[in-house]
Protein backbone atom coordinates (compact mmCIF):
# COMPACT_ATOMS: atom_id res chain seq x y z
CA UNK A 1 0.00 0.00 0.00
CA UNK A 2 1.09 3.28 -0.84
CA UNK A 3 1.55 6.11 2.43
CA UNK A 4 -1.09 7.63 0.73
CA UNK A 5 -3.88 4.64 0.86
CA UNK A 6 -2.53 3.60 4.60
CA UNK A 7 -3.63 7.72 5.65
CA UNK A 8 -6.72 7.12 3.92
CA UNK A 9 -6.99 3.79 5.46
CA UNK A 10 -6.36 5.58 9.01
CA UNK A 11 -8.97 8.40 8.23
CA UNK A 12 -11.21 5.87 7.67
CA UNK A 13 -10.65 4.31 10.84
CA UNK A 14 -11.13 7.06 12.71
CA UNK A 15 -14.95 7.86 10.65
CA UNK A 16 -15.46 4.51 11.33
CA UNK A 17 -15.06 4.63 15.13
CA UNK A 18 -17.24 7.92 15.22
CA UNK A 19 -19.88 5.98 13.29
CA UNK A 20 -19.79 3.25 15.89
CA UNK A 21 -20.37 5.56 18.77
CA UNK A 22 -22.72 7.10 16.67
CA UNK A 23 -24.78 3.78 16.39
CA UNK A 24 -24.68 3.30 19.92
CA UNK A 25 -26.37 6.33 20.66
CA UNK A 26 -28.95 5.33 18.37
CA UNK A 27 -29.24 2.10 20.34
CA UNK A 28 -29.55 3.85 23.64
CA UNK A 29 -31.79 6.10 22.04
CA UNK A 30 -34.20 2.76 21.07
CA UNK A 31 -34.20 2.08 24.56
CA UNK A 32 -35.81 4.92 25.66
CA UNK A 33 -35.15 9.17 26.04
CA UNK A 34 -34.11 10.52 29.50
CA UNK A 35 -37.05 12.02 31.68
CA UNK A 36 -36.76 15.81 32.61
CA UNK A 37 -36.73 16.01 36.17
CA UNK A 38 -35.30 19.04 38.56
CA UNK A 39 -32.13 18.88 39.73
CA UNK A 40 -30.73 16.04 37.67
CA UNK A 41 -29.04 18.31 35.36
CA UNK A 42 -26.67 19.74 38.97
CA UNK A 43 -22.98 19.15 38.04
CA UNK A 44 -21.88 16.55 41.30
CA UNK A 45 -20.66 19.21 44.02
CA UNK A 46 -22.70 19.42 46.96
CA UNK A 47 -26.39 18.74 45.62
CA UNK A 48 -26.39 22.34 44.10
CA UNK A 49 -24.90 24.78 41.68
CA UNK A 50 -21.85 25.64 42.67
CA UNK A 51 -21.92 29.08 43.65
CA UNK A 52 -18.66 30.29 41.79
CA UNK A 53 -18.50 29.93 38.21
CA UNK A 54 -16.42 26.78 37.05
CA UNK A 55 -15.44 28.21 33.49
CA UNK A 56 -12.57 30.65 35.00
CA UNK A 57 -9.05 30.99 34.25
CA UNK A 58 -7.24 27.88 36.34
CA UNK A 59 -3.67 28.65 38.15
CA UNK A 60 -2.04 25.76 36.05
CA UNK A 61 0.99 25.44 38.65
CA UNK A 62 3.66 23.33 36.46
CA UNK A 63 3.99 25.97 34.17
CA UNK A 64 7.87 25.55 34.81
CA UNK A 65 7.34 22.03 33.96
CA UNK A 66 5.37 22.74 30.90
CA UNK A 67 7.77 25.31 29.04
CA UNK A 68 10.57 22.94 29.73
CA UNK A 69 8.71 20.35 28.26
CA UNK A 70 8.32 22.14 25.04
CA UNK A 71 11.79 22.64 24.56
CA UNK A 72 12.24 18.66 24.85
CA UNK A 73 9.23 18.02 22.53
CA UNK A 74 10.99 20.07 19.91
CA UNK A 75 14.08 18.00 20.47
CA UNK A 76 12.33 14.54 19.92
CA UNK A 77 11.53 16.03 16.91
CA UNK A 78 14.92 15.78 15.62
CA UNK A 79 15.66 12.33 17.81
CA UNK A 80 13.78 10.65 15.27
CA UNK A 81 15.33 10.86 12.07
CA UNK A 82 18.55 10.62 14.06
CA UNK A 83 17.63 7.66 15.79
CA UNK A 84 16.39 5.79 12.25
CA UNK A 85 20.24 6.41 10.72
CA UNK A 86 22.32 5.96 13.67
CA UNK A 87 23.64 2.75 13.46
CA UNK A 88 24.75 3.60 10.04
CA UNK A 89 26.46 7.05 10.38
CA UNK A 90 28.02 5.28 13.92
CA UNK A 91 30.35 7.50 15.88
CA UNK A 92 29.51 10.82 14.41
CA UNK A 93 25.84 10.38 14.89
CA UNK A 94 26.25 9.71 18.78
CA UNK A 95 29.12 12.63 19.07
CA UNK A 96 26.41 15.37 17.26
CA UNK A 97 23.84 13.89 19.56
CA UNK A 98 25.62 13.46 22.35
CA UNK A 99 26.45 17.52 22.45
CA UNK A 100 23.11 18.15 21.57
CA UNK A 101 21.56 16.30 24.42
CA UNK A 102 24.16 17.51 26.84
CA UNK A 103 23.12 20.74 26.21
CA UNK A 104 19.62 19.90 26.48
CA UNK A 105 20.64 18.34 29.87
CA UNK A 106 22.28 21.83 31.17
CA UNK A 107 19.44 23.02 30.50
CA UNK A 108 17.04 20.82 32.14
CA UNK A 109 19.88 21.37 35.15
CA UNK A 110 19.78 24.98 34.83
CA UNK A 111 15.94 24.88 35.18
CA UNK A 112 16.30 22.64 38.01
CA UNK A 113 18.64 24.58 39.83
CA UNK A 114 16.61 27.91 39.37
CA UNK A 115 13.20 25.89 41.34
CA UNK A 116 11.32 25.75 37.78
CA UNK A 117 10.92 22.06 38.15
CA UNK A 118 8.53 22.47 41.19
CA UNK A 119 4.85 23.37 41.91
CA UNK A 120 4.97 27.03 41.71
CA UNK B 1 -9.31 -9.17 5.11
CA UNK B 2 -6.77 -8.49 7.73
CA UNK B 3 -8.38 -5.57 9.10
CA UNK B 4 -11.55 -7.59 10.06
CA UNK B 5 -9.47 -10.43 11.87
CA UNK B 6 -7.02 -8.06 13.56
CA UNK B 7 -10.39 -5.76 14.62
CA UNK B 8 -12.05 -9.04 15.78
CA UNK B 9 -9.59 -10.03 18.12
CA UNK B 10 -9.15 -6.34 19.38
CA UNK B 11 -12.82 -6.43 20.15
CA UNK B 12 -11.96 -9.84 21.96
CA UNK B 13 -8.88 -8.41 23.49
CA UNK B 14 -10.80 -5.33 25.08
CA UNK B 15 -13.45 -7.86 26.67
CA UNK B 16 -10.73 -9.62 28.27
CA UNK B 17 -9.27 -6.82 29.79
CA UNK B 18 -12.51 -5.50 31.47
CA UNK B 19 -12.92 -9.27 32.74
CA UNK B 20 -9.42 -8.77 34.45
CA UNK B 21 -10.06 -5.33 35.15
CA UNK B 22 -12.97 -6.21 37.35
CA UNK B 23 -11.04 -9.26 38.66
CA UNK B 24 -8.09 -7.00 39.55
CA UNK B 25 -10.29 -4.71 41.64
CA UNK B 26 -13.12 -6.80 42.90
CA UNK B 27 -11.09 -10.38 43.35
CA UNK B 28 -14.05 -12.25 41.37
CA UNK B 29 -14.03 -13.38 37.76
CA UNK B 30 -16.79 -13.53 36.23
CA UNK B 31 -16.82 -13.64 32.29
CA UNK B 32 -19.98 -11.90 31.57
CA UNK B 33 -19.73 -9.12 33.60
CA UNK B 34 -18.72 -6.58 31.32
CA UNK B 35 -21.40 -7.43 28.76
CA UNK B 36 -24.30 -7.20 31.23
CA UNK B 37 -22.85 -3.96 32.74
CA UNK B 38 -22.62 -2.42 29.08
CA UNK B 39 -25.90 -3.81 27.97
CA UNK B 40 -27.39 -2.07 31.59
CA UNK B 41 -25.65 1.23 30.80
CA UNK B 42 -27.02 1.58 27.15
CA UNK B 43 -30.66 1.06 28.48
CA UNK B 44 -29.99 3.65 31.26
CA UNK B 45 -30.64 7.56 31.00
CA UNK B 46 -27.54 9.50 29.86
CA UNK B 47 -27.76 12.59 31.83
CA UNK B 48 -26.61 15.82 30.73
CA UNK B 49 -25.43 18.63 32.77
CA UNK B 50 -27.32 21.88 32.93
CA UNK B 51 -24.64 24.20 31.66
CA UNK B 52 -22.40 22.15 29.83
CA UNK B 53 -20.42 22.92 26.74
CA UNK B 54 -21.92 20.38 24.04
CA UNK B 55 -18.67 19.67 21.71
CA UNK B 56 -16.25 19.47 24.21
CA UNK B 57 -18.69 17.38 26.35
CA UNK B 58 -19.56 15.14 23.43
CA UNK B 59 -16.16 15.09 21.91
CA UNK B 60 -14.27 13.61 24.91
CA UNK B 61 -15.33 10.48 24.88
CA UNK B 62 -15.21 9.55 21.45
CA UNK B 63 -12.04 11.39 21.14
CA UNK B 64 -10.71 8.88 23.74
CA UNK B 65 -12.20 5.58 22.00
CA UNK B 66 -10.75 6.91 18.54
CA UNK B 67 -6.92 8.03 19.76
CA UNK B 68 -6.75 4.63 21.64
CA UNK B 69 -8.14 2.56 17.89
CA UNK B 70 -5.75 4.78 15.87
CA UNK B 71 -2.57 4.46 17.70
CA UNK B 72 -3.70 0.49 17.98
CA UNK B 73 -4.03 -0.01 14.47
CA UNK B 74 -0.40 0.60 13.62
CA UNK B 75 1.10 -2.52 16.30
CA UNK B 76 0.99 -5.86 15.02
CA UNK B 77 0.04 -8.85 16.11
CA UNK B 78 1.60 -10.76 13.63
CA UNK B 79 3.82 -10.57 10.00
CA UNK B 80 0.77 -10.53 8.32
CA UNK B 81 -2.21 -9.34 10.88
CA UNK B 82 -1.42 -5.73 10.95
CA UNK B 83 -4.22 -3.40 9.30
CA UNK B 84 -1.61 -0.32 7.85
CA UNK B 85 1.53 -0.83 7.75
CA UNK B 86 3.61 2.58 8.40
CA UNK B 87 7.08 3.23 7.52
CA UNK B 88 6.54 5.87 10.93
CA UNK B 89 5.09 3.50 13.28
CA UNK B 90 6.22 4.13 16.18
CA UNK B 91 6.08 7.76 15.90
CA UNK B 92 2.62 7.31 14.59
CA UNK B 93 1.48 5.84 18.01
CA UNK B 94 3.28 9.11 19.82
CA UNK B 95 1.36 10.78 18.25
CA UNK B 96 -1.99 9.35 18.25
CA UNK B 97 -1.79 8.90 21.85
CA UNK B 98 -1.08 12.99 22.34
CA UNK B 99 -5.09 13.06 22.05
CA UNK B 100 -5.32 10.80 24.66
CA UNK B 101 -4.58 14.11 26.78
CA UNK B 102 -6.59 16.51 24.90
CA UNK B 103 -9.63 14.31 25.12
CA UNK B 104 -9.30 14.35 29.05
CA UNK B 105 -9.10 17.78 28.86
CA UNK B 106 -11.97 18.26 26.92
CA UNK B 107 -14.15 15.60 28.87
CA UNK B 108 -13.20 17.69 32.02
CA UNK B 109 -14.02 21.09 30.70
CA UNK B 110 -17.07 20.04 29.19
CA UNK B 111 -19.44 19.29 31.77
CA UNK B 112 -19.44 22.65 33.95
CA UNK B 113 -17.98 20.65 37.05
CA UNK B 114 -15.66 21.77 39.85
CA UNK B 115 -14.29 18.01 39.93
CA UNK B 116 -14.19 17.62 36.21
CA UNK B 117 -12.58 20.19 35.82
CA UNK B 118 -9.95 19.94 38.46
CA UNK B 119 -9.56 16.39 36.91
CA UNK B 120 -8.99 17.44 33.45
CA UNK B 121 -5.98 19.71 34.48
CA UNK B 122 -4.84 17.14 36.92
CA UNK B 123 -4.06 15.00 33.64
CA UNK B 124 -2.85 17.61 31.76
CA UNK B 125 -0.07 17.94 34.38
CA UNK B 126 0.22 14.44 34.82
CA UNK B 127 0.88 13.68 30.77
CA UNK B 128 3.79 16.79 31.12
CA UNK B 129 5.41 14.08 33.15
CA UNK B 130 5.27 11.18 31.48
CA UNK B 131 5.36 12.32 27.41
CA UNK B 132 8.97 12.22 27.85
CA UNK B 133 8.87 8.40 29.30
CA UNK B 134 6.91 7.51 26.36
CA UNK B 135 8.85 9.26 23.64
CA UNK B 136 12.05 8.38 24.89
CA UNK B 137 12.48 4.79 25.72
CA UNK B 138 10.35 4.42 22.18
CA UNK B 139 13.83 6.24 20.07
CA UNK B 140 16.14 3.82 21.67
CA UNK B 141 13.87 0.93 20.50
CA UNK B 142 14.52 2.93 16.69
CA UNK B 143 17.63 3.16 17.38
CA UNK B 144 18.31 -0.51 17.34
CA UNK B 145 15.76 -1.67 14.96
CA UNK B 146 17.04 1.50 12.38
CA UNK B 147 13.65 1.75 11.46
CA UNK B 148 10.16 3.62 12.92
CA UNK B 149 8.46 0.58 11.32
CA UNK B 150 6.89 -1.47 14.01
CA UNK B 151 7.73 -4.90 11.84
CA UNK B 152 10.99 -4.05 11.81
CA UNK B 153 11.32 -3.25 15.55
CA UNK B 154 9.61 -6.84 16.38
CA UNK B 155 11.80 -8.36 13.39
CA UNK B 156 14.94 -6.56 15.11
CA UNK B 157 14.57 -8.47 18.31
CA UNK B 158 14.84 -12.01 17.20
CA UNK B 159 18.41 -11.80 18.58
CA UNK B 160 17.20 -10.73 22.26
CA UNK B 161 14.53 -9.30 23.27
CA UNK B 162 14.29 -5.16 23.85
CA UNK B 163 13.41 -6.16 27.39
CA UNK B 164 17.06 -7.63 27.79
CA UNK B 165 18.64 -5.38 25.71
CA UNK B 166 17.38 -1.65 27.16
CA UNK B 167 15.83 -2.73 30.70
CA UNK B 168 15.81 0.37 31.84
CA UNK B 169 14.00 1.65 28.81
CA UNK B 170 11.37 -1.29 29.66
CA UNK B 171 10.88 0.25 32.88
CA UNK B 172 10.34 3.73 32.02
CA UNK B 173 7.70 2.99 28.91
CA UNK B 174 5.95 0.44 31.23
CA UNK B 175 5.30 3.18 33.83
CA UNK B 176 3.94 5.42 31.24
CA UNK B 177 2.20 3.58 29.78
CA UNK B 178 0.41 3.04 33.23
CA UNK B 179 0.58 7.13 33.71
CA UNK B 180 -1.18 7.01 29.60
CA UNK B 181 -4.51 4.90 31.05
CA UNK B 182 -4.38 6.34 34.27
CA UNK B 183 -4.29 3.33 36.09
CA UNK B 184 -3.42 3.26 39.73
CA UNK B 185 -1.33 4.49 41.08
CA UNK B 186 -1.83 7.26 38.28
CA UNK B 187 -5.50 7.74 38.62
CA UNK B 188 -5.22 11.42 39.74
CA UNK B 189 -7.98 12.55 36.93
CA UNK B 190 -10.57 10.31 38.26
CA UNK B 191 -10.06 9.49 41.35
CA UNK B 192 -12.64 7.81 42.57
CA UNK B 193 -11.99 8.59 46.57
CA UNK B 194 -11.50 12.51 46.32
CA UNK B 195 -13.29 13.41 42.98
CA UNK B 196 -15.97 11.53 43.06
CA UNK B 197 -15.31 10.22 39.45
CA UNK B 198 -13.64 13.68 38.23
CA UNK B 199 -13.43 13.61 34.45
CA UNK B 200 -15.95 11.00 34.04
CA UNK B 201 -17.93 11.94 36.89
CA UNK B 202 -20.62 13.47 34.63
CA UNK B 203 -21.04 10.69 32.46
CA UNK B 204 -23.87 8.78 32.59
CA UNK B 205 -25.63 5.97 30.17
CA UNK B 206 -24.44 5.51 27.01
CA UNK B 207 -21.76 8.26 27.26
CA UNK B 208 -20.21 6.02 30.00
CA UNK B 209 -20.04 2.91 27.56
CA UNK B 210 -18.27 4.89 25.24
CA UNK B 211 -16.25 6.18 27.98
CA UNK B 212 -15.42 2.96 29.45
CA UNK B 213 -15.11 1.80 25.68
CA UNK B 214 -12.35 3.76 25.29
CA UNK B 215 -10.44 3.13 28.21
CA UNK B 216 -10.05 -0.58 27.86
CA UNK B 217 -8.79 -0.29 24.27
CA UNK B 218 -6.66 2.58 25.50
CA UNK B 219 -5.93 -0.32 28.36
CA UNK B 220 -5.12 -2.55 25.50
CA UNK B 221 -3.07 -0.71 23.22
CA UNK B 222 -0.49 0.62 25.33
CA UNK B 223 -0.28 -3.42 26.79
CA UNK B 224 0.11 -4.37 22.66
CA UNK B 225 2.80 -1.55 22.31
CA UNK B 226 4.91 -2.78 25.26
CA UNK B 227 4.88 -6.54 23.75
CA UNK B 228 5.36 -5.33 20.18
CA UNK B 229 8.64 -2.84 21.98
CA UNK B 230 9.76 -4.31 24.32
CA UNK B 231 8.59 -8.19 24.76
CA UNK B 232 9.48 -9.10 21.26
CA UNK B 233 6.08 -9.20 19.85
CA UNK B 234 4.74 -12.24 18.15
CA UNK B 235 8.54 -13.68 18.46
CA UNK B 236 8.53 -17.48 20.40
CA UNK B 237 8.32 -20.91 19.62
CA UNK B 238 5.76 -23.60 19.08
CA UNK B 239 2.84 -21.64 19.03
CA UNK B 240 1.40 -19.76 16.13
CA UNK B 241 3.02 -15.75 16.11
CA UNK B 242 -0.87 -14.07 16.79
CA UNK B 243 -1.08 -16.37 19.56
CA UNK B 244 2.34 -14.93 21.12
CA UNK B 245 1.35 -11.56 20.94
CA UNK B 246 -1.95 -11.76 22.62
CA UNK B 247 -0.02 -14.27 25.27
CA UNK B 248 2.37 -11.47 26.86
CA UNK B 249 -0.43 -8.64 25.87
CA UNK B 250 -2.51 -10.58 28.43
CA UNK B 251 0.52 -10.78 30.64
CA UNK B 252 1.59 -7.14 30.58
CA UNK B 253 -2.41 -5.99 30.97
CA UNK B 254 -2.28 -8.19 34.08
CA UNK B 255 0.97 -6.86 35.48
CA UNK B 256 -0.30 -3.20 34.48
CA UNK B 257 -3.89 -3.34 36.59
CA UNK B 258 -2.45 -5.23 39.56
CA UNK B 259 0.92 -3.77 40.20
CA UNK B 260 -1.33 -0.44 41.32
CA UNK B 261 -3.15 -2.26 43.94
CA UNK B 262 -0.51 -2.14 46.10
CA UNK B 263 0.56 1.17 45.55
CA UNK B 264 -0.50 4.78 47.29
CA UNK B 265 -2.01 7.23 44.44
CA UNK B 266 0.33 9.44 43.55
CA UNK B 267 -0.18 13.16 43.48
CA UNK B 268 0.45 14.95 40.13
CA UNK B 269 2.88 17.11 41.44
CA UNK B 270 4.72 14.54 42.57
CA UNK B 271 4.59 12.40 39.27
CA UNK B 272 5.99 15.31 37.76
CA UNK B 273 8.94 15.66 40.03
CA UNK B 274 9.63 12.13 39.78
CA UNK B 275 8.87 12.08 35.91
CA UNK B 276 11.45 15.08 35.60
CA UNK B 277 14.28 14.49 37.79
CA UNK B 278 14.61 10.89 37.87
CA UNK B 279 12.88 9.73 34.59
CA UNK B 280 13.96 11.96 32.05
CA UNK B 281 17.70 11.53 32.98
CA UNK B 282 17.67 7.98 33.26
CA UNK B 283 15.68 8.05 30.12
CA UNK B 284 19.29 9.60 28.68
CA UNK B 285 21.07 7.21 30.22
CA UNK B 286 19.41 4.80 28.60
CA UNK B 287 20.01 6.07 25.14
CA UNK B 288 23.22 6.85 25.14
CA UNK B 289 23.53 3.18 27.00
CA UNK B 290 22.09 1.94 23.66
CA UNK B 291 23.87 4.19 21.09
CA UNK B 292 27.08 2.53 22.89
CA UNK B 293 25.80 -0.58 22.99
CA UNK B 294 25.07 -0.94 19.01
CA UNK B 295 28.29 1.19 18.57
CA UNK B 296 30.94 -1.44 19.98
CA UNK B 297 28.02 -4.80 20.46
CA UNK B 298 28.03 -7.44 17.49
CA UNK B 299 26.24 -6.09 14.76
Amino acid sequence: MSPLQQYALLFGMAVATVGFVAMLYLIARSFGRTVAEPAKDVPFTAGTLSRSPVWVRYHVRYYGFALLFLAFDMEMAYMYPWAVVYREVGMVALLDMGVFLAILFLGLVYGWSQAALRRQ
Amino acid sequence: MTLVAYLLLVFVGAYVVAVVEEWSTSGRLRPTAPLLHGLALLARESLTPRRHDRNLFEAGPTLLLVAAVLALVALPLAPGLLPVELATGALWLNAALVYVAVALLMAGWGPDGAYAMVGGFRFVGQFIGYAMLIVMPVTAVAMRAESLATIAVVESQAPLWNVLAQPLGFVLFLVAAMAVCFLPPFDQPVAAAELAGGVFGEYTGVRLVVVRLGRLVLVLTLALSVTVLFLGGWLGPWLPPAVWSLLKTLAVVLVMLSVGRYLPRLRTDWALEWGWKLGIPLALVNILWVGVVLLVGPA
